[in-house]
């Protein structure tokens, strides 16, 4: 949907800042060190893009999927839901929402086994263990724990006005700008700035890294040049991670360490409430 | 759903079941919306997660409004506010008189909502007189987006299948696949005609071939000089050049010749040739509307 950015709830429910990101993941934080949380952030949306391009997806749908997936663990645990089942539920929602169509059940199971034992079998050397009933179920609370926000902007678009604003002669920076745009997938960016900043931001960088002087038009924007520098200041420092580490390598090991439910799948804390039907058993 | 107390089933929508029911802390009066939920088949289904996603970011007093997603094990349920009356029954309890000024304020509210839906890239295309809610006040609201599509970049092609016969444009009718606001106006114009006939359908078509026929004896035979490349729609068929014969005030007899004026800028064949709605409310004909409804203290 093309709408009002500054009316959407994307805006107004789904903008959050800093310090309540972090208090948020304290939980989490206190099992395993910053940076391996990252790392998983990292892991799990490279995972929603291989899922994603198995379906033959389109890149927009990837990049909701991330942002639902996001946006769950902004709010929960790593442990509420495993993010193996959390990762297709999110492409799963996405693709309807993103008027893509329907992925049919046993297609979304089939992809999630091929591309598990194809890609990622150093992170998960099992068989993927979760069924349809398993994604309809989390779909459910990853719908309520949104609030059914599901109308997500990406810096997509502004991407491409910009670029066509700035009528350059040369066409390596869109590209350039569009990849690093789906790098940002992988910061929290998505979850802190809108979108026509992280826009920015990536074309920051490529004119950097392209060398080309756009000082004049950005001063002409007349945007908050801190923010830009920020979101930038994020995006470089996932490139430094990604440079230092090897994930074939080392996931496992940072998996190992991710806080995992006891039991799989459980509703995440704050549905309880309504299922009193438990306690009955208990 | 504790929260709520159903009162009556208030009927069958796209995906499910409408209850009215009562807010049992606030005693504020809801219609509920069941979604059935089938264990292997989508998930949640497409229809309902589109009226959900949209009407999340449309906020506007001419939309109804979604106050809540309820969800316990495999039901989804949505709250909506609660509207006394759709038009159509609204039609029924007219028995064949209606207000004119009550026409021009529906109209007005209908093009207000509208404009609002378009400015936000979103089309409805399912107008129809039991989609238009009317609350106690005299509010008009437009509901049931359960076929309603954001359109954008890229465009994207539709199915024909969508809009009910009766308000649906010679475009589509001829199978146009790409099509945009002007579906939703079209419709508007089929009922600002059957309101000011206080309920009497403008064109009640029987099938495809029988609507297009009523459409073009009352407008003419459309041609490619008034509207170039409607050979190649792909479900063109030539079809006789009616000689109209009936005039407008015949059409509509109580409406007044700005009324008129209006509807008639917005039955053009040519999709391109149709007023928007934005244009809709400029017009003449809601010169002397109550300020109260042209100028509501909150736009939301």
């Amino acid at each position: 949907m093309a709408g009002n950015f500054w009316q959407s709830s994307h805006f107004q429910q789904w903008l959050l800042d800093r310090q309540d990101l972090d208090r948020e993941r304290q939980a989490d934080l206190k099992i395993m060190n910053e940076e391996g949380y990252e790392k998983c952030m990292i892991f799990f949306a490279n995972f929603i893009q291989a899922l994603g391009e198995q379906l033959k997806v389109r890149q927009q749908v990837i990049a909701t999927a991330t942002v639902y997936f996001k946006r769950f663990y902004a709010r929960n645990s790593l442990k509420c839901i495993d993010p193996w089942l959390m990762a297709p539920t999110c492409i799963f929602l996405a693709s309807k929402v993103e008027e893509f169509g329907v992925i049919s059940n046993s297609r979304l199971i089939t992809t999630c086994q091929t591309v598990v034992k194809n890609k990622f079998s150093h992170a998960y050397p099992q068989e993927y263990p979760y069924r349809i009933t398993n994604v309809l179920e989390c779909e459910f609370y990853l719908l309520e724990m949104m609030d059914c926000c599901l109308v997500v902007y990406h810096p997509y678009r502004p991407l491409v006005q910009y670029v066509s604003d700035i009528s350059s002669t040369d066409d390596s920076i869109l590209p350039l700008a569009w990849r690093i745009v789906n790098d940002s997938l992988r910061t929290d960016v998505s979850l802190l700035y809108p979108p026509y900043l992280i826009a920015l931001s990536a074309l920051h960088i490529a004119c950097v890294i392209q060398q080309k002087d756009l000082k004049q038009w950005f001063a002409e924007l007349s945007v908050d040049m801190d923010k830009i520098l920020e979101i930038t200041r994020q995006i470089l420092h996932l490139y430094d991670l990604w440079r230092a580490y090897d994930e074939k390598k080392e996931i496992a090991a940072v998996l190992q360490n991710m806080p995992k439910p006891k039991t799989s799948p459980s509703p995440p804390p704050q549905t309880q409430g309504q299922e009193n039907t438990n306690q009955q058993q208990t | 759903m504790q929260k709520y107390e159903k009162l009556e089933k208030i009927g069958e929508g796209t995906y499910g079941t409408v209850f009215k029911a009562k807010n049992r802390e606030t005693q504020e009066i809801v219609a509920l919306k069941r979604v059935r939920l089938d264990d292997d088949d989508e998930g949640v289904p497409s229809s309902a997660l589109r009226e959900i996603c949209l009407l999340k970011e449309l906020k506007h007093r001419n939309i109804v409004r979604l106050h809540d997603v309820l969800h316990s094990d495999k039901k989804l349920t949505l709250v909506f506010e609660y509207c006394d009356q759709d038009l159509k029954k609204y039609f029924d309890s007219c028995n064949g008189e209606i207000d004119q000024d009550t026409v021009k304020s529906f109209m007005y509210q209908l093009l207000r909502g509208l404009a609002f839906c378009h400015s936000n890239n979103v089309l409805h295309r399912d107008l129809k007189p039991q989609n238009l809610l009317i609350n106690k006040s005299g509010e008009l609201k437009l509901a049931d987006f359960g076929l309603a599509r954001a359109f954008g970049i890229p465009v994207r092609f539709y199915s024909a299948e969508v809009v009910t016969l009766w308000y649906r444009p010679p475009d589509v009718l001829f199978g146009a696949k790409m099509y945009s606001t002007s579906i939703d106006m079209w419709s508007a114009g089929c009922i600002f005609a059957e309101m000011a006939n206080a309920g009497r359908p403008l064109f009640p078509g029987n099938d495809v071939e029988d609507q297009l026929k009523r459409i073009f004896k009352l407008l003419g035979t459309p041609t490619e000089d008034s509207w170039s490349n409607i050979t190649h729609l792909p479900d063109y068929k030539q079809y006789p050049l009616y000689h109209v014969s009936t005039t407008w005030p015949q059409v509509v007899p109580r409406l007044n010749a700005k009324g008129r004026d209006l509807l008639q800028r917005l039955l053009v064949c040519n999709p391109s040739g149709r007023l928007s709605a934005e244009e809709g409310l400029q017009h003449g004909y809601f010169a002397d509307l109550s300020p109260s409804i042209k100028f509501p203290a909150d736009p939301f």
